[in-house]
């Protein structure tokens, strides 16, 4: 299959029809469609895989153009069409997928119907005819099976993935599509035909032609041969599957275990930040503590300390106004009326009128209340002393819980800044518990599935084993009946056949096989060149495996990078094209078989200048066309290295967000 | 007698002392416990800064003490009371009558003097709220505030207490 030509109508950016030739020269095979990223290279990569099987990766499914939906009105229509042009087998067929939108009346854009499939050709005399619509899935089906189609049509973002998925447990659909590219398919077909599973295969439907009649044994074998083979070919299936989780959960082990190792630091760092955390509340908790303390020194004792300066110049004032005199605190007149009533003093000495006691008494109501404030003067002067007293060392004592509250700041925001730092570096990494926890979770189904592997395995062995025996039982019965007999001879023919088909496939696929994996690995070496080898298993698997070492890649731990998963990708694509040009001029081949052409999106930027240089020379060699989408930066290093194989260059010119153009250059 | 009976707060100067009571800066601590710890230090404050206020009536805010706490505190608001009396030049500039006022009159109640001393209770309020509460919004903020307005008392008075130590021997001398 080449790629003639391809037309957009209104698809995602590419707002009107857009058209793009390809160029078909074998010698000057190379296409390249330069845009800046963003500019659309991606969505029109992905016209290709929608034209031909009606899939996209889109997130948003709405693939007409924006531009085009806005200026709809509600209850208005629009197709979007892709349309490409391709060469298969010699005859020119056009592929057209459109699918309608409608606008609702909320100015909803949505499918109107399902999408509109047609495939067209042009026959020898130059008329044109439609592939019946029934069959246009299945002629797509013929000229590029989809399982294979996206090793054709890939894009270097999900490269990695397709790198490993080349690598590891591959379907058995994806090993029948190579088989059928590399002209097995012919006798793929045969051998199903004769004895697949199920019973449409002649071997089956014979199995199910015998006539029991009257003979109860018969009957029995024959159900019994029935029920095993069921059973055999639902424990095939289900061996199948288990097979496919298997490869799916070995990878998931094999990156969980480099992430874990990885990630381990951030155990440590977790525990880490939760002392930190800890020690966080405990200064906050502390400096709260001292800011009560502090707020109720302040409230018990600020008043008194801030009266000093009051307390001072008062008892100035009372000096200068000689009041600070000699009165005696908490006495007034009437105590020393009561005492000169009762006739004693205080201290026991006996008072009587007109004694020096008496007198002194008498003198005292001067300095006393009320004639005098003395007294008061004197409790104020007292309580100045007991207050000044009381709080001598009050603002040193606050200073110092300040200075407290101070480096609890300074503590916590050295903690903070530690803290922050650490959070910085834990968001960059994996939980390592919850990895750890991921990877027991798939270990623990490998060996479930293995368990259930030996069970199913062992009842395989018992079934095959009492299948022979009761076939061979009702061989030696079907003599008794005529029309069995004949079904006994026709299925042994079949059986026959069937196995020196089988013989002689095994032997042309095996060959078939180690000739891809030597062309295949001898492109890698060419692109790759890095002490790497790849082989190639029983299900095309690809295993690499490090020069002068021979370790399968199911327990190997190389680290493939992104620029060894390209050259791995590149090498079996590469190695299969070249494979199917061989056998297309082979007369010896088996089937017919097409070269296709490699549609790549950005597939240089993973590799270093010197690589690129290698892949750009053997690429166009092995493939009949290249057409590859590029930004403007990797667009120049195409152009040093391709240059001469470069017959047509377009460009897209992004003019909106939503809106692209197409143009050829030169 | 004095500080024998209810004493509200009103109007600008309730909303203040509500707030200086009720703000928890921190989630935790207020500045002042109870609106009498600020009636103990706003008087004293008002004077030492010169800053007397008119009783506001803008809002019609209140906040009050009750009676039993001002007896029981009376003691202590008699001491700033004389303090005040004999140190307000301005409202009294005779010697004499300010020494009659905090000894002799503080028992009679006038009014007159006692609206004086509420003038700087109310004037006190005013600073309090504007060094400890204005442009504060961290609670870190609340602590400068109260450090930097202790420091700046420190700074005017260098409050030294053996001088006033010295002044009280005379008295028992």
């Amino acid at each position: 299959m080449l790629l003639k030509s391809i037309k957009v109508k209104d698809f995602r950016q590419f707002k009107g029809e857009q058209y793009v030739s390809f160029s078909t020269d074998p010698e000057r095979n190379v296409t390249i469609i330069q845009g800046d990223n963003g500019a659309g290279k991606t969505s029109f990569a992905q016209a290709f895989r929608w034209c031909l099987y009606g899939e996209t990766d889109f997130s948003n499914k709405t693939l007409l153009s924006m531009a085009v939906s806005d200026q709809m009105l509600p209850g208005d229509e629009k197709d979007v069409q892709v349309e490409i042009c391709l060469v298969h087998n010699d005859i020119e067929y056009t592929v057209t997928r459109r699918q309608r939108y409608k606008k609702d009346t909320a100015n909803r854009i949505s499918n109107s119907g399902r999408n509109k499939f047609v495939i067209s050709y042009k026959k020898s005399d130059g008329n044109t005819e439609y592939v019946p619509e029934l069959e246009t899935e299945l002629k797509m089906k013929e000229i590029l099976p989809a399982d294979l189609s996206r090793y054709f049509f890939f894009d270097g973002e999900h490269i990695d993935h397709m790198g490993k998925e080349i690598r590891n447990g591959r379907s058995s659909d994806f090993a029948d599509a190579v088989r059928s590219l590399l002209g097995l398919n012919a006798f793929i077909a045969t051998l199903n035909h004769l004895k697949g599973n199920g019973k449409n295969s002649v071997i089956g439907r014979y199995n199910e032609s015998y006539n029991a009649g009257a003979d109860e044994t018969l009957s029995q074998l024959i159900k019994n041969i029935n029920s095993y083979n069921e059973r055999i070919s639902a424990i095939d299936k289900r061996l199948n599957e288990l097979e496919q989780q298997d490869a799916f959960a070995n990878d998931k082990c094999q990156q969980l275990r480099l992430r874990i190792e990885k990630n381990q630091d951030s155990k440590e760092l977790a525990e880490e930040r939760n002392k930190l955390e800890k020690e966080l509340a405990g200064l906050e908790v502390t400096k709260k503590e001292k800011t009560g303390l502090l707020l109720k020194n302040f409230n018990a004792h600020a008043p008194r300390y801030f009266s000093k300066k009051m307390m001072k110049d008062a008892l100035e004032l009372l000096k200068s106004a000689e009041q600070l005199d000699k009165g005696i605190p908490d006495v007034t007149a009437k105590t020393i009326d009561y005492l000169l009533a009762r006739g004693y003093c205080l201290c026991g000495h006996k008072i009587e009128i007109g004694d020096d006691a008496f007198n002194a008494l008498n003198k005292l109501r001067d300095f006393i209340p009320p004639k005098s404030i003395g007294s008061l003067i004197s409790d104020f002067s007292s309580s100045c002393q007991e207050k000044t007293a009381s709080t001598s060392s009050f603002f040193d004592n606050f200073q110092d819980i300040i200075k407290f509250i101070r480096e609890f700041d300074n503590n916590r925001n050295t903690l903070e800044d530690r803290l922050k730092k650490i959070k910085e570096r834990l968001l960059g990494m994996e939980n390592v518990g919850a990895l750890q926890q991921e990877l027991t979770n798939y270990e623990r189904d490998i060996r479930k599935n293995s368990d259930e592997r030996d069970n199913l395995n062992q009842e395989k062995g018992v079934a095959q084993s009492k299948l022979q025996s009761d076939e061979e039982k009702r061989s030696s019965l079907a003599i008794g009946d005529a029309n069995n007999r004949k079904i006994e001879t026709y299925r042994a023919y079949a059986e026959y056949m069937y196995n020196t088909l089988k013989q002689e496939y095994d032997i042309k696929e095996t060959e078939t096989r180690e000739q891809l994996a030597k062309t295949v690995n001898t492109i890698f070496k060419k692109i790759y060149n890095g002490g790497f080898s790849l082989s190639l298993d029983a299900k095309y698997n690809i295993i690499l495996t490090a020069d002068g070492r021979s370790k399968a890649n199911d327990d190997d731990n190389i680290e493939t990078s992104t620029a060894q998963s390209i050259s791995i990708i590149f090498a079996f694509i590469a190695g299969v094209i070249k494979m199917a040009k061989e056998n297309q001029g082979s007369d010896e081949r088996l089937a017919q078989t097409e070269p296709y052409p490699l549609v790549m999106d950005a597939p240089l930027s993973a590799f270093d200048e010197k690589r690129i240089d290698t892949v750009c020379d053997v690429l166009p060699k092995i493939a009949e066309q290249i057409i590859i989408f590029i930004n403007p930066k990797d667009g120049k290093l195409a152009e040093d290295n391709l240059g001469l194989r470069i017959a047509k260059r377009y460009t897209f010119t992004k003019k909106t967000e939503f809106e692209t153009d197409l143009m050829e250059v030169g | 007698m004095l500080f024998t009976h209810d004493y509200s707060f009103k109007g600008a100067h309730a909303e203040k002392v509500k707030a200086l009571v009720g703000h928890k800066f921190d989630k935790e601590h207020t500045l002042f416990e109870r609106n009498m710890d600020v009636y103990l230090m706003a008087p004293v404050v008002g004077f030492l800064y010169s800053r007397k206020a008119e009783l506001d009536k803008s809002k019609p805010s209140t906040t009050n003490i009750l009676a039993e706490i001002m007896i029981k505190y009376q003691k202590e608001l008699t001491f700033t009371y004389r303090l005040v009396m004999l140190l307000d030049k301005e409202y009294e500039p005779d010697t004499e009558k300010r020494i009659n006022k905090a000894f002799r009159d503080y028992a009679k109640e006038d009014t007159k003097d006692l609206e004086e001393y509420d003038s700087y209770v109310r004037g006190g309020v005013d600073v309090l709220y504007e060094k400890l509460m204005k442009d504060a919004t961290q609670a870190d903020d609340y602590i400068r505030n109260l450090y930097e307005f202790m420091a700046d008392f420190e700074d005017r008075y260098s409050q030294n207490s053996d001088e006033i130590m010295d002044l009280c021997k005379l008295a028992r001398e």
